[in-house]
């Protein structure tokens, strides 16, 4: 169990989720720590440099205003070491380097010099440094970490004078300005991932969750339902639909239970008589008589497949995997040998039928609506008492084309008017096997229509089929009504 | 004519072997499509029936690799699968005609007999019918009995010429619908028989030695006794 668990916190996506924001995180925060650090470093430099010019401008004017006797050039060394002790703390612990010096040159006179030792060495990288006046510059010097910065003061007089500072608190600081840089980045980028990854795996292991309780419920029971959250967000919104799948998963498979327990009660009885006429055959010693109970068998048997073909129908039509072969029908054309093949049993019965059908084209599968339309007109044979008439209408209505079936007869009892559609639900006295009308509404759906079943005021019944139109005029009337699209060979 | 069935449910293949032969076919069988294949290398058929659900392979593929052996007769498809898609293909992968179980005798052995006479050289198109004293003009559209003409409606013409050109043979209600208002439907209501009914009763008068005869559980024949 925990090793299963450290195994789904290795493989969470929440690495990867968090893996990205951390590198733009990392990025940004050094960016602007970077620039921070450019910021400090400019104006610790300019600072230096403010009081480099300020000194270097009173010594020149010192070396200037003195006047050249003996003791000329002590006092400009006097005045030079009063200065570069100005700058306190300019040496290293342990590091007993000077930082600051002091150069005079003049024509014809020795140099000036206060600083660190040899001299000779600080003089000629001074003089090959090239200098612009007034401009502090860079100047490295051999055994100095740190470069001088150095500026330059001519003289009226010829030669000029150096002040050098090599601001080593300031680099100091810097250092541990970077340290200190180091460390926010490295605090700041941890905390990110840290957050995002929390935050990411928080969510993802709400998915999880959903993943185990959708597993335990494939395989345990289908009464279960996902916690749906109080927030109604995107984990919510999934929970929801897994709920709602789940809702018509169960609501099918009951329906399943419920379709087999009455295909497995209207089995029983035909499959009773057939065998009562076989039993009852197996003993006839009459040839005429064993034939007929073997008729009658064979004729069970007929009425057994056939209920079985349509339960199948229903059963692909309503998984949704009934396949459409579509094609643009003219439905009058269809309609009307349908109701010709049907006519003579009709007069039998006494019923009159009249139809009037317009041209509509509606975009079908012709096998399917020929089998729709059998349907409602085995709906009437089955249950009209004789001599009824019988009125096919097809008009268009709208973007509909509607098929309007409608009798004489007693109607619809009206305890069957809301459950009309459902499997094996017929009329007391029906025949049938209740799946016709269910059959037709099946087929009307998986084209995009609808069924209505009412009864007239007057009395009689009316079935409503309303199917999508193809959105093209009506075609020429076509040469003499062929059986549109019926065959497939 | 030999015959070779091709059938995974022994009860199916006897019923079968039993009905062929007795309508004069010989008939070998196999029951997967290894041994089909096998029979069908070393013997020539004048027609295959095959089932699609075969326990080694599809039905469609035995139908394919027969073709491939340059089989060319003509090929009777059984299925229990009776979706519109399914036939299509059975008839598109080299199938001549697709029969769903469950299937009438009668039926099958039309269905054969119309496959194996397509190979066979077009008869001479008749103008006129006979059977009996019944006179069907095929030009006019006219039949007579006894030299009395009928009053016949267009439909019921359609039907006496399938009954009078299948003559002692007995044709199924799907049959008669497939054939005679080429429709693939299967009303649940006595369509067909009320269409039989009537033309009986032009056909048959009464006094006259009934043509038209109703085999029970099965179909109709036309024939004289």
């Amino acid at each position: 169990m925990f090793s299963g668990k450290r195994n789904a916190l290795r493989t969470s996506a929440a690495w990867r989720i968090a893996a990205w924001p951390t590198v733009a995180f990392a990025v940004g925060v050094a960016l602007a720590l970077s620039i921070m650090y450019f910021f400090v470093a400019r104006d610790i430099r300019a600072r230096s440099d403010a009081w480099l010019s300020g000194e270097a401008e009173t010594l020149a004017d010192v070396s200037a205003k003195t006047p050249r006797d003996n003791l000329y050039g002590r006092l400009v060394e006097e005045v030079a070491e009063l200065a570069t002790h100005e700058v306190s703390n300019t040496s290293l612990p342990g590091q007993q380097q000077n930082s600051v010096f002091f150069l005079q040159i003049q024509p014809n006179e020795e140099p000036i010099w206060v600083g660190p030792a040899p001299k000779e060495r600080f003089i000629q990288a001074i003089q090959s440094a090239q200098l612009a006046p007034g401009t502090p510059g860079n100047v490295r010097f051999e055994g100095f970490d740190l470069p001088f910065r150095v500026v330059y003061h001519a003289r009226d007089s010829g030669g000029g004078i150096y002040l050098g500072f090599a601001d080593l608190s300031g680099a100091k600081m810097l250092d541990r300005l970077t340290e200190l840089c180091l460390l926010v980045w490295a605090i700041t980028v941890f905390l990110g991932f840290l957050i995002t990854w929390l935050a990411a795996y928080g969510t993802l292991s709400r998915v999880e969750r959903i993943s185990d309780t959708v597993s335990r419920i494939g395989s345990e029971d289908l009464s279960s339902r996902l916690p749906e959250g109080p927030h109604p967000d995107e984990i919510s919104r999934l929970s929801k639909t897994f709920n709602k799948m789940l809702d018509r998963i169960q609501s099918s498979v009951h329906q399943l239970r419920v379709l087999t327990d009455s295909v497995a009660h209207d089995l029983k009885s035909p499959v009773t008589s057939i065998r009562g006429a076989l039993e009852v055959a197996l003993a006839q010693t009459d040839r005429a008589q064993l034939q007929e109970r073997v008729a009658e068998a064979i004729e069970g048997l007929d009425r057994l497949s056939d209920m079985l073909n349509t339960t199948l129908d229903l059963a692909e039509a309503d998984g949704g995997a009934l396949p459409l072969q579509k094609e643009p029908i003219e439905l009058a054309g269809l309609i009307q040998p349908l109701v010709d093949l049907y006519q003579p049993a009709m007069d039998e019965r006494g019923h009159r039928v009249t139809t009037q059908l317009r041209p509509i084209v509606v975009d079908a599968d012709p096998s399917l609506m020929n089998r729709l339309i059998v349907n409602l007109l085995d709906n009437e044979v089955a249950h009209l008492p004789a001599g009824c008439e019988i009125n096919i209408l097809l008009q268009a209505r709208g973007q509909h084309a509607e098929i309007v079936v409608q009798d004489n007869g007693p109607g619809f009892p009206p305890e069957l008017l809301s459950r009309a559609f459902e499997r094996f639900v017929k009329g007391e006295h029906s025949s049938g096997h209740g799946l016709g009308l269910a059959f037709v509404q099946a087929v009307v759906t998986a084209h995009g229509g609808g069924v209505r079943l009412s009864n007239q005021p007057r009395g009689g019944a009316v079935i409503t089929l309303s199917m999508p139109m193809v959105a093209v005029p009506v075609e020429e009337p076509r040469p003499g009504l062929e059986t549109p699209g019926v065959g497939l060979r | 004519m030999r015959l070779l069935v091709v059938e995974d449910d022994s009860a199916i293949l006897d019923f079968l072997k039993r009905g062929l032969s007795e309508s004069g076919y010989q008939v070998d069988t196999a029951r997967d499509g290894k041994s089909a294949q096998a029979l069908a290398a070393d013997a020539v058929y004048d027609g295959f029936i095959i089932d699609l659900g075969l326990p080694d392979m599809d039905g469609l593929d035995l139908i394919s690799r027969c073709r491939a052996q340059g089989h060319k007769a003509p090929v009777l498809i059984l299925s229990a699968r009776r979706s519109v898609d399914e036939r299509v293909r059975g008839l598109e992968q080299g199938g001549d005609d697709y029969l769903t179980k469950p299937f009438a005798l009668a039926e099958l052995v039309a269905r054969l007999r119309n496959l194996l006479r397509r190979g066979a050289t077009p008869q001479q198109e008749a103008v006129r019918l006979h059977v009996a004293d019944l006179e069907l003009d095929l030009i006019r559209r006219e039949a007579r009995r006894g030299g009395q003409l009928l009053q016949l409606t267009t439909q019921e013409f359609a039907l006496l010429e399938y009954l009078v050109r299948n003559t002692g043979r007995v044709v199924t209600r799907t049959m008669i619908l497939d054939e005679v208002w080429h429709m693939h439907i299967d009303p649940a209501t006595n369509v067909v028989e009320v269409q039989i009914y009537r033309l009986r009763k032009k056909v048959d008068e009464d006094g006259k030695r009934p043509l038209i005869h109703t085999i029970r559980g099965v179909g109709y024949v036309l024939r004289e006794t």
